[in-house]
């Protein structure tokens, strides 16, 4: 694997302070929203009270004419389309002729300052013609009235994606099953909850040359849409990411604010900042898609899958965002750690009058792990096997293909379960736990990066550069989006541990197309194992010519030179050592300035041989076990998740307490999924919003979240710099599913729908109640109840 | 638009000031947009997540639903007071534990937490317990961490306090050198 | 960023300022920690001209035990905080100690006054929300812009929810509150200050303002207690809230109940004195009955709106459970 051929650990799964912590601690690091230019302007967006409309007119001289408004924009100045996906641009920066949804943008006004545009925008007046509104996927694929096409640009009524996949005979492996396992689940919508909310400023130069600042964790994207939409050569366009504040998926594409500060930072010739209000983060959304997924599942009676059969609604919202990809990982993502036998889905994506949804943290494949693991625990209760025994027996195993024909190749997966299995003490405690309190497991897998980028081409998908100073110092310049997680660290980890520095001495420059090489973005989990191998890459070579250097003034072979702790060593003898500064002297007269990229391109034999068979290929996977332990109060439907156990597999933890700390948010994530959160617009009132801000949108807080167990796994994969794979988005999948076989345990209740609501828990173990009543079901763990009040 | 301008005095991080701003402002805008202490975080518009922390006469407040009025008069702390006449090698206690257990990952909503854990272990004569941390942090919602490496360090830096105060420190800074251990 | 409208402050230090200060300016607006009014007006349900800060008097920060009067007087501008921290409070009214560290968060509640918070404005799914929310519902409601109700269909009078945790209490420990105003003082009843009407819900007159909480000292041996649930165990307003008060004859838990007080709020704009309670008086504390026949009283009387999140039968059922659980642990210990 990359980095195996390094001489030691010294910097490899230790724990780090990172490199970019202090100073936001300090409250010294400038976020978007606290760039400030002179002169500079504030803009604010109009937007549609409406579902669905038809824009008749818009009038904006009464805002013009206000004093202290410098700046008027509406959809006819950004005519061209843009979309994340190439083949999917269906959305404008500003509404065009329509509306679809409530909060769609329909005019910018930029003024002297925040109250003045919000006076200003007050000031347009808009006509509207109403259109019926559809907020359930069904009804809108069922409409035939074109007058009623949500999206503007679609081309298929209100069908945005259809996929149809099928691998080996699945209604043949269904037939001959011992078991067939039916179900039907809903996956309610979430949105991401990034702390901070979206803001960008522009600014325009005499040159011409247009920077844009955004809370964006794809600075990339943005510049290519940004050229599109703005018909601006991208040489003219500097994007900067300053650090972010949290983005989750949220801020995977790019908005319209973006395109507004810039327009209007060059109709006005001022800088231009925009600031979404909480709300409109809501609006911009691009969360997890609802989806309505029908699920049947054929075993063996050992607990051997035979087939899977999927058929899977996503309701998309007004535009596509990642939509097609998001309907294809609804169906690929599945086939591990499971070897499947046979596997069709059928995964339909609908346009509604609603926020569009997009990526959120295990981009369209948390909502079928939620499905597929139930079943799997449906199928453990009916044959009577142990959750975690039928799990293990279905393992892909290392080095395997998958049903869809994706190469896995390292893969953790048993340790994984072994280990919170351990943890939890589920051998011994499961047996004996009272009514009401449960355990439950579930596992899943995750890809580290996808091998074709989002628009095709043959360039590197990673690249970095480094130059090394006589000073002892190096610099990192690398164009991938660090948004919390901590990837800037995690370059200069790879730095550190080849060439010898402290982290201290790593100054890492990311996310600034202007001085960073290309990087596609903090998506899909990519940025470990691509920039990562990139930035291994780059900093070998420099090691390479580090070492030389020293080996030929000492005489000694290069192996011998190890470059560790602010030196250069002689292998042999540790006695004889240099300073890196020194060293770098010495490597910078040899061999001119030092400095090297690296680049990362992903394998190309790795997926299926079928139109779709690249999507969701990754170069590594990620696995992942949790295991939760629950309090269900069966008078109030109150479920209160005490601890939740998670062991998952990063290939290798970099940076050990950094991978931690994404296992523990992951975990948490999915935990306030299962309970609480809830992103529904209400069609009883014009499809507003239910509560567009963060009372009403419950995000848990210290109080609310369970004690979260952590454990790495470290099953090094061959494609991975030192053998890491992702940590950012896996270990979110089977947290929620763990919390829903933890309820069974403990009061014998299915929930396929989500959240687990009191009311709904309530309902479900009062009809219980009703059926053990009607002899209809025996009471659950009857014979515990019995033996402890016994 | 213009409108007639308060004439606040107020202290700021230990120092006077004396800032004029619209009737209407509430202090986050005072501090973020007059002061330039772009420490405390705008979030949620209206005291639903805490990421706007201060101390107002040592006690957390939301500065965004404090107006600029309600602090004339008072001594302000925002999270860069935390860090002042902090030299090389010496860090706020809090800080350098946050740091050690990478307890801030975007960092967004640290600044807020970073002043209501302060007020929790000032003066503290025993070590904070991890549910009381969790009690006096329930107002602000951190969206990366699930709280667990927030939980640690507040923990571990009330137990440095206590180990300066009783080294004669007064609840002096800790030196941050030397190695990162591994405290798990 | 979510902006205030514009709007002019003052600041007075006595309460004599503050009455005069409301004379001169009919319309202005009181301010005292500000947590609810201020989200409120960035949601622009009121635009008041001028705004008085109440944060300098100091003279109504004190809590004073009256023996002489046989109260515990509260000033209006003391902290939610300190009365959940105060040891007379924690000794004379626990159940007001545990609302009081109950409400929102702990930022929230070093900031809110007692003041504030039983002049709380009523709360509603359909009204808390933006301007711009607000006119994507159709232009409002009866407490906003518009002339409909969204939870009572046709309904011509506001429903928006009482929300206060400490209300509910301070009506069971039969408080009362001083009101200062152009006529002088006058001291009001918690139980009658509150109307059934979201748009005006209480008997404040113009020009008024709540200086002190007073609540009369135990005079027998009681029990009590808050049960608040909410979704969240921080932040969020109570769905649902519970004060329970039975005055007895002795100290131990087989004392004959003297007399009870069940309050409940989050129903309208009106807390609900449960009545009917008779059948319990007399009774020992401990007897099982006293808790079913209590909570069932107040299942029957109280009947929740869709006027907050979750469903109203739901609510409606947990009122029943968590004051049957509240009154079976009062009876324990």
């Amino acid at each position: 694997m990359p980095g195996e051929d390094r001489d030691r650990d010294w910097q490899i799964g230790k724990v780090h302070r990172k490199v970019d912590a202090m100073e936001r601690m300090r409250g010294i690091t400038r976020y978007t929203d606290d760039l400030k230019l002179p002169g500079m302007l504030h803009a604010k967006i109009l937007r549609s009270p409406h579902p669905h409309a038809k824009i008749l007119s818009i009038d904006t001289s009464a805002a013009e004419a206000m004093p202290g408004v410098f700046g008027v924009v509406t959809g006819q100045d950004f005519r061209i389309p843009y979309g994340i996906i190439p083949w999917t641009p269906d959305e404008n920066a500003l509404a065009v002729d329509k509306v679809c949804h409530v909060g769609d943008g329909v005019a910018c006004v930029a003024a002297v300052d925040e109250d003045t545009a919000i006076a200003a925008i007050a000031a347009i007046k808009v006509e509207y013609e109403e259109l019926r509104a559809f907020y359930d996927p069904e009804e809108a694929l069922a409409n035939r009235d074109r007058e009623l096409t949500i999206n503007p640009y679609a081309r298929k009524g209100n069908l945005s994606k259809h996929v149809v996949l099928e691998f080996g005979d699945v209604e043949g492996s269904l037939e001959g099953a011992d078991l067939v396992v039916a179900g039907d689940y809903f996956f309610e919508g979430t949105t991401h909850g990034a702390i901070e909310p979206h803001c960008a400023v522009a600014q325009v130069e005499p040159n011409g040359i247009l920077t844009v600042w955004s809370a964006t964790q794809v600075s990339h994207y943005l510049h290519r849409e940004l050229s599109k939409v703005l018909e601006i050569p991208p040489h003219q366009i500097r994007v900067i990411q300053p650090p972010l504040g949290g983005a989750f998926g949220g801020k995977s594409e790019p908005f319209d604010l973006e395109f507004c500060v810039a327009k209007l930072a060059l109709v006005c010739g001022r800088p231009v900042k925009l600031l979404y209000t909480r709300e409109e983060v809501f609006y911009s959304h691009r969360g997890r898609h609802p989806m309505k997924m029908k699920y049947r599942t054929g075993f063996t009676k050992e607990g051997k899958i035979t087939g899977v059969s999927a058929k899977t609604i996503l309701d998309g919202g007004a535009y596509s965002s990642f939509g097609l990809v998001t309907t294809y990982y609804s169906g690929q993502l599945l086939c591990a750690p499971y070897d499947f036998g046979s596997y069709r889905f059928e995964s339909t994506r609908a346009y509604t009058n609603k926020p569009a949804c997009g990526p959120k943290r295990g981009h369209g494949s948390v909502q079928p792990r939620f499905a597929i693991e139930i079943q799997l625990d449906k199928a453990a209760v009916a044959l009577g096997i142990d959750p975690i025994e039928l799990r293990r027996r279905n393992d892909i195993g290392s080095d395997s293909v998958t049903v869809n024909e994706f190469r896995v190749g390292s893969n953790g997966f048993q340790e994984c379960l072994t280990r919170v299995e351990t943890a939890s003490g589920w051998q011994e405690r499961r047996p004996s736990l009272p009514y009401g309190q449960g355990l439950g497991v579930a596992g899943s897998t995750y890809i580290s990066g996808t091998n074709y980028p989002i628009y095709p081409n043959e360039m590197p998908q990673a690249a970095v550069q480094i130059c090394l100073d006589r000073s002892g110092r190096a610099r990192v310049f690398s164009g991938a989006n660090d948004i919390g997680q901590g990837s800037n660290t995690m370059l200069a980890v790879i730095v550190s541990e080849e060439l010898g520095l402290p982290l201290d001495d790593i100054r890492v420059l990311s996310a600034d197309t202007d001085l960073c090489p290309v990087d596609l973005g903090a998506y899909s989990s990519r940025i470990t194992l691509m920039v990562g191998n990139a930035c291994l890459n780059a900093a070998q070579k420099l090691r390479r010519k580090v070492c030389e250097a020293v080996a030929k003034r000492w005489e000694i072979p290069r192996k011998r030179v190890v470059l560790a702790k602010r030196m250069a060593l002689d292998l042999e003898n540790p006695e004889r050592n240099v300073s890196s500064a020194e060293a770098f002297a010495w490597a910078e007269a040899d061999n001119g300035l030092l400095g090297e990229v690296g680049s990362y391109n992903t394998p190309k034999d790795r997926h299926g041989d079928y139109r779709g068979g690249t999507i969701g290929a990754s170069p590594a996977y990620s696995f992942t076990a949790h295991l939760a332990e629950v309090d269900v109060d069966p008078e109030t439907g109150l479920v209160d998740v005490k601890t939740i156990w998670v062991a998952h597999d990063c290939g290798k933890a970099l940076s050990k307490r950094i991978v931690e700390g994404q296992i523990e948010g992951s975990t948490y994530m999915g935990f306030g999924e299962a309970l609480m959160e809830q992103h529904i617009v209400d069609p009883e009132h014009r499809g507003v919003h239910t509560g567009p801000n963060l009372l009403d949108y419950r995000m848990p807080t210290f109080l609310d979240t369970p004690t979260i167990d952590a454990m790495i796994v470290e099953a090094a994969d061959a494609n991975g710099p030192y053998g890491a794979k992702e940590a950012g988005e896996g270990p979110l999948h089977s947290s929620i599913p763990a919390i829903a076989n933890a309820i069974y345990d403990a009061v014998g209740i299915r929930l396929d729908t989500l959240p687990f609501s009191p009311p709904k828990v309530l309902a479900a173990i009062e009809e219980r109640q009703r059926r053990v009543e009607a002899g209809e079901l025996p009471p659950h763990k009857a014979e515990r109840t019995a033996r402890r009040s016994a | 638009m213009t409108q007639a301008a308060l004439l606040l005095t107020m202290k700021v991080n230990g120092d006077p000031v004396e800032v004029a701003a619209p009737a209407h402002w509430t202090l986050l805008e005072v501090l973020r947009y007059k002061l330039d202490l772009i420490g405390s975080k705008q979030g949620c518009d209206k005291g639903d997540c805490g990421a706007c922390t201060v101390q107002i006469d040592g006690v957390p407040a939301l500065a965004c639903l404090t107006l600029a009025i309600q602090a004339e008069g008072r001594s302000v702390t925002t999270v860069e007071g935390l860090s002042l006449g902090q030299g090389p090698g010496r860090v706020h206690p809090l800080l350098d534990a946050f740091d050690r257990y990478d307890a801030a990952q975007c960092g967004f909503c640290t600044p807020g937490i970073l002043m209501a854990a302060e007020s929790l272990v000032r003066e503290r004569r025993a070590p904070v317990t991890r549910d009381e941390a969790a009690a006096a942090l329930a107002g602000n919602l951190c969206r990366c961490t699930g709280y667990t490496k927030i939980l640690d360090a507040v923990v571990d830096a009330s137990e440095q306090i206590l180990a300066n105060v009783a080294k004669g420190g007064a609840g002096e800074p800790s030196t941050s050198e030397g190695e990162v251990s591994d405290a798990r | 960023m979510l902006r205030l409208p514009h709007f002019q402050v003052s600041a007075p230090t006595t309460v004599e300022e503050v009455v005069a200060a409301l004379k001169e300016e009919p319309g202005a607006r009181l301010v005292a920690g500000g947590t609810d009014l201020l989200p409120n007006l960035k949601h622009r349900l009121e635009a008041p001209e001028q705004l008085i800060s109440l944060g300098r008097l100091t003279s109504l920060r004190g809590i004073v035990r009256d023996d002489a009067a046989g109260v515990l007087r509260i000033g209006s501008q003391v902290r939610l905080a300190e009365i959940a921290a105060d040891p007379q409070v924690a000794e004379l009214f626990p159940s007001l100690a545990t609302s009081a560290g109950l409400v929102a968060s702990p930022s929230i509640r070093n900031t809110a006054t007692i003041g504030g918070n039983v002049n709380l404005d009523v709360r509603c799914r359909y009204v808390n929300q933006s301007e711009f929310w607000r006119g994507g519902i159709g232009g409002g409601c009866l407490k906003s812009e518009g002339d409909v109700c969204h939870v009572v269909p046709k309904g011509r009078n506001c429903v928006a929810a009482m929300s206060s945790d400490n209300v509910p209490v301070l009506i069971s420990l039969g408080a009362s509150l001083v009101l200062v105003g152009p006529e002088g003082a006058r001291e009001v009843a918690m139980a009658d200050y509150y109307r059934a009407d979201g748009l005006r819900h209480t008997k404040a007159e113009e020009g008024e303002l709540t200086t002190e909480v007073r609540i009369p000292l135990p005079t027998t041996p009681r029990r009590v207690d808050y049960v608040k649930w909410a979704v969240r165990k921080s932040i969020d307003f109570p769905l649902v809230s519970v004060a329970l008060r039975f005055d007895l004859d002795g100290e131990g838990v087989d004392a004959a109940i003297t007399a009870v007080q069940v309050v409940v709020g989050v129903l309208g704009a009106k807390p609900r004195q449960v009545s009917r309670l008779e059948a319990v008086i007399g009774r020992a504390m401990n007897d099982p009955e006293v808790a079913l026949l209590v909570s069932e009283a107040t299942f029957k009387q109280c009947k929740p709106l869709p006027n907050v999140p979750y469903e109203p039968a739901y609510r409606r059922q947990m009122i029943r459970v968590y004051t049957r659980r509240a009154i079976q642990a009062l009876a324990q210990g």
